[in-house]
């Protein structure tokens, strides 16, 4: 900064410069940043999931379980933090699981069904977790991996299988 | 001489505790816009140091509130075309930015009071 054309300028005269300046480059950026990026704000996604199955005799089909996810794709953005609140609806004394594999691992909390009440374990950090007829569970993590990521039963594969979409 | 060193002074303080907010929320929110936060906080960090240090105080006075309120409009046309950035903290970060604003704007006014010829 030299002495001249800085030092002449009044204060205010500066200050305004500066700041119709700011305010109307930060407005360009600011509605450039919405209108290409079309980002949402992270926020908590709940889902219920359920045990459901497919009308076909089980040995009639190279002996594929007939069990299937209701819903059996579940899609979130980046960020966001997922809810999901999974029953096992059985109506036969089937258990099954909810099981992902990394880079996603999930907090569960298991709660019992007619015959046992209340929590029945709380398992953080895990990949894996199984309920028994009657149970469900509430499960959470963070989306914070952009893909698509399956997410099953261990007990009835490929069938009961669905997808995790992280739109990134 | 000494209402300027306590508006300097608070000037460096209110840019490194916008600085933190802005780290903290880079760090709290995932996501492309929460990220540039990061960036924001370390150069209010910066600022705080240029500041603080009195280097070309007009020139860095003046880029400091021009850089205050360019990020109080990102953020303000940002939230409303997309909803992004309206929670608590986020709240709290922009006020005491625009508390940093008007004390920028003291500070730059009394720093040149007896300059202009």
């Amino acid at each position: 900064m030299s002495g001249s054309g800085f030092r002449k300028l009044s204060s205010a005269k500066l200050l305004v410069a500066a700041a119709l300046i700011a305010i109307f480059s930060g407005a360009v950026v600011g509605l450039s940043v919405g209108y290409v990026v079309h980002y949402s704000a992270p926020a908590t996604r709940i889902f219920y999931l359920f045990d459901g199955t497919v009308p076909f005799d089980e040995s009639m089909f190279y002996g594929h379980p007939h069990d299937t996810f209701v819903p059996d794709t579940i899609t979130v953005d980046k960020g966001d933090h997922v809810v999901i609140h999974y029953v096992n609806i059985e109506d036969i004394g089937e258990a099954h699981t909810y099981t992902m594999d990394p880079p996603y691992t999930f907090d569960a909390t298991v709660y019992g069904n007619a015959t046992q009440q209340g929590v029945v374990g709380t398992y953080p950090n895990v990949g894996n977790v199984v309920l028994s007829q009657g149970q469900n569970a509430t499960i959470t993590f963070t989306a914070s991996w952009a893909g698509t990521f399956r997410y099953y039963c261990a007990y009835h594969q490929p069938t009961m299988t669905g997808y995790l979409v992280v739109i990134g | 001489m000494n209402d300027l060193k306590l508006l300097r002074w608070s000037a460096v303080a209110l840019l490194l505790v916008t600085g933190m907010i802005d780290l903290y929320y880079g760090n709290s929110f995932a996501g492309f816009y929460e990220n540039l936060w990061y960036v924001m906080g370390g150069i209010y960090i910066f600022a705080a140091l240029v500041i603080a240090s009195n280097i070309e105080p007009h020139f860095s006075q003046l880029t400091v509130f021009a850089y205050t309120l360019f990020l109080w409009s990102v953020w303000a046309t940002v939230a409303l075309e997309t909803g992004t950035g309206l929670d608590a903290v986020a709240y709290a970060d922009k006020a005491i930015e625009a508390i940093l604003a008007v004390n920028m704007v003291l500070l730059f006014r009394n720093s040149r009071a007896g300059l202009i010829v």
